[in-house]
């Protein structure tokens, strides 16, 4: 028998036992679609990230002290005793490497600010001038800290768009003198709304010159440095530069740690490629159930359907046509339960995608390819055992059974 | 050459440690054209001769020639191609698809054979269909499920089926079993038609009005075939 029949009287067989064929394809319908978003909510959740990490400009370079794991470098700065970076390794770096556009030692603490009122647990942040460039951040009033300001340690504080709005509500906090840690600083800046940059909240952050954190802090240990490479190009030779100076500086220790961007979008995602593929994992379990479904149905209905198979062969049925048969409607039933799986998913993402534009877990295109193709490999696999006990049964036996 | 010439069957249905005979050394030879019924007693293993004639079951020893070849030596498709080509088998309970429509049942052998001729396009198949439900007085009922049909036409649907691909030979099984009388008369003048124009036909029946109209009458007991009349 031509194929095209047989596809045609699978579909036939189909819709004569539609409760029976929609059951069965329930168990593909869920495989396909939890493939199709698991899928997208770890590549959407990269997608996120990424793009998170990327907002920040990918040329900077992070210099912690200590010598960490660079696998591990995603959590939070750990200083160690053994490394010590102080502000001469931040002039340092800044005299000879030709490859930075900016450089910045960084220092940080809670504190409290106050004004009429107080706000506590702030996050005060040290820098010079060049963070600002490092973190593209944007000044919506007055000014970032000038070299000036940081040369000369000048109490001088630029404040997050939060803290600005929780102690000076819509007045302009410009001259103002606010207490921070009981000592007084003059406001120059507030910056723009941001939110998230870098696992910061900055609009609920304070930011004042390196050396007046240093003092305010009692220290002259700085958390690190915060650089910036020119380009994209030169970021693996500024860190070599940076390298060279400063292993100079301490004896010709490593005692440091560098992560660019790149370093940290790599273990990122290697992280997020691995939560891709559990996902992937877990979803292929499903599919693998709704494929013993398609099995345990054909089972069932080549018991039921014995002597049509008797009927078959006495007309002249070969095996082969009897295989083809059981086959067919194995993957007529698992494309169409997969078929009807990607719109489902389709429909689901999208659908949360118009209500809640942040949400986007919409699923890449590639992955619609494979899994139609899983869908059809897994009615192959499944239906070929059922199919071929179809075929085997012995003629005479098909029409005698009851 | 006889179209049917079956030397020494034997068939043997193991039943746990029981052995059945069913068949014991049977040969007989039928010629094309003939028309022959099989009577004996219930048990005597007509059905099973019938089977074996019929393509549907093998003889445990014994040879078969159907038409000059030993089909014993054959495989599953040629076996296959042979049911498919040579023999129409009717059936006692018909053994229609229920969920398929006459002309959907009728079709079903030529389906089968398009794989070996090119010639039986879908067009083609539905023609003939149609032609071989006319012949059989069915031209009204073919969209028809069978169970929205009587015995006697469900019966004709068969045999419409049963002849679609031209077969030598054609095979009933206790074909009037579940029919009237009457029923049973008009199906049994469609046989007699069919052998008038070449079809050998062999029925069994526990009929004897049915026996006594065919030519040739042979009658089997405990597997054996005890004696032949001819008419
Ligand atoms: N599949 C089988 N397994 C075991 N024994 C069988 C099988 N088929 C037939 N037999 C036995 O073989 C013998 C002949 O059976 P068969 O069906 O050929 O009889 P029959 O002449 O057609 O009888 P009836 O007139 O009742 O149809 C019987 O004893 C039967 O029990
Ligand atoms: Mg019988």
């Amino acid at each position: 028998m031509m194929l095209k029949k047989i596809f045609i009287n699978s579909f036939e067989a189909l819709v004569e036992n539609k409760l029976r064929s929609m059951l069965t394809m329930l168990g593909m319908i869920i495989g396909v679609a939890a493939v199709i978003l698991l899928v997208s909510v770890g590549t959407g959740a990269k997608r996120y990230i990424t793009a998170e990490f990327e907002s920040l400009g990918t040329n900077i370079i992070i210099i912690q002290p200590g010598k960490t794991d660079k696998k591990s470098s995603m959590g939070p700065p750990i200083s160690s005793s053994k490394g010590k970076i102080t502000l001469s390794d931040v002039d340092a770096i800044m005299r000879s490497s030709q490859l930075l556009s900016a450089v910045s030692g960084v220092m940080y603490g809670a504190g409290t600010v106050k004004y009429d009122i107080s706000a506590s647990n702030i996050y005060i942040m040290g820098s010079n001038d060049q963070l600002q460039k490092v973190f593209n951040i944007n000044i919506i009033e007055g000014n970032y800290i000038s070299k000036e300001d940081d040369d000369a340690g000048r109490r001088v504080v630029v404040i997050g768009w939060n803290v600005k709005e929780n102690l000076f509500g819509k007045d302009s906090p410009i001259g103002k003198l606010v207490k921070i840690n009981e000592s007084e600083h003059r406001v120059i800046g507030v910056i723009k709304p941001t939110g998230d940059k870098l696992g910061f909240n900055v609009d609920e952050m304070i930011f004042i010159p390196n050396k007046s954190a240093l003092r305010l802090f009692n220290t002259d240990k700085l958390f690190g440095i915060r650089a910036a490479a020119k380009s994209r190009a030169s970021l693996d030779d500024a860190v070599a530069d940076i390298t060279e100076i400063l292993k100079e500086r301490h004896n010709g220790e490593e005692d440091f740690t560098i992560i660019t961007q790149v370093t940290m979008m790599d273990s990122m995602n290697t992280i997020l490629n691995m939560l891709t593929y559990a996902l992937g994992a877990i979803a292929f379990i499903s599919m693998l159930v709704g494929g013993i479904g398609i099995m345990n149905i054909m089972l069932v209905s080549v018991t039921e359907r014995t002597r049509e198979i008797g009927i078959r062969r006495a007309v002249g049925a070969r095996q082969s046509d009897i295989l083809k048969q059981f086959i067919i409607e194995a993957v007529v039933i698992s494309v169409s339960g997969g078929l009807i799986g990607i719109l489902i998913s389709l429909f689901i993402t999208y659908a949360l995608f118009f209500a809640f534009p942040g949400f986007d877990m919409r699923p890449p295109f590639w992955i619609i390819p494979p899994s139609f193709l899983l869908s059809f490999f897994t009615g192959l696999i499944f239906g070929v055992w059922p199919a071929r006990k179809a075929a085997r049964i012995q003629t005479i036996d098909a029409l005698r059974y009851e | 050459m006889a179209l049917i010439d079956l030397r020494n069957i034997n068939k043997v249905f193991m039943m746990g440690d029981e052995k059945i005979q069913a068949l014991n050394d049977v040969s007989v030879q039928i010629n094309e054209g003939e028309l022959t019924s099989i009577v004996g007693t219930s048990g005597s293993g007509k059905s099973t001769l019938m089977n074996i004639l019929g393509l549907l079951d093998l003889p445990s020893s014994g040879d078969y020639f159907l038409d000059g070849t030993n089909t014993t030596s054959m495989n599953d498709d040629a076996l296959s191609l042979y049911r498919n080509q040579k023999i129409g088998f009717i059936f006692q309970s018909f053994h229609l698809l229920p969920k398929a429509s006459a002309l959907k049942n009728v079709e079903m052998p030529m389906q089968y054979a398009s794989a070996y001729n090119k010639d039986l396009t879908d067009e083609v198949i539905r023609k003939l269909a149609l032609e071989s439900l006319e012949k059989v007085g069915l031209a009204d009922r073919v969209h028809h499920l069978p169970n929205e049909l009587s015995g006697g036409q469900r019966q004709r649907v068969a045999v419409a089926r049963a002849l679609v691909n031209k077969p030598k030979i054609l095979l009933a099984d206790e074909p009037t079993g579940a029919l009237d009388s009457k029923t049973s008369e008009e199906i049994l003048r469609l046989f007699q038609d069919l052998n008038k124009q070449g079809v050998t036909v062999i029925i069994v029946t526990h009929d004897n009005h049915v026996a006594q109209s065919c030519r040739r009458i042979l009658r089997m007991s405990d597997g054996v075939i005890k004696s032949e009349e001819h008419l």
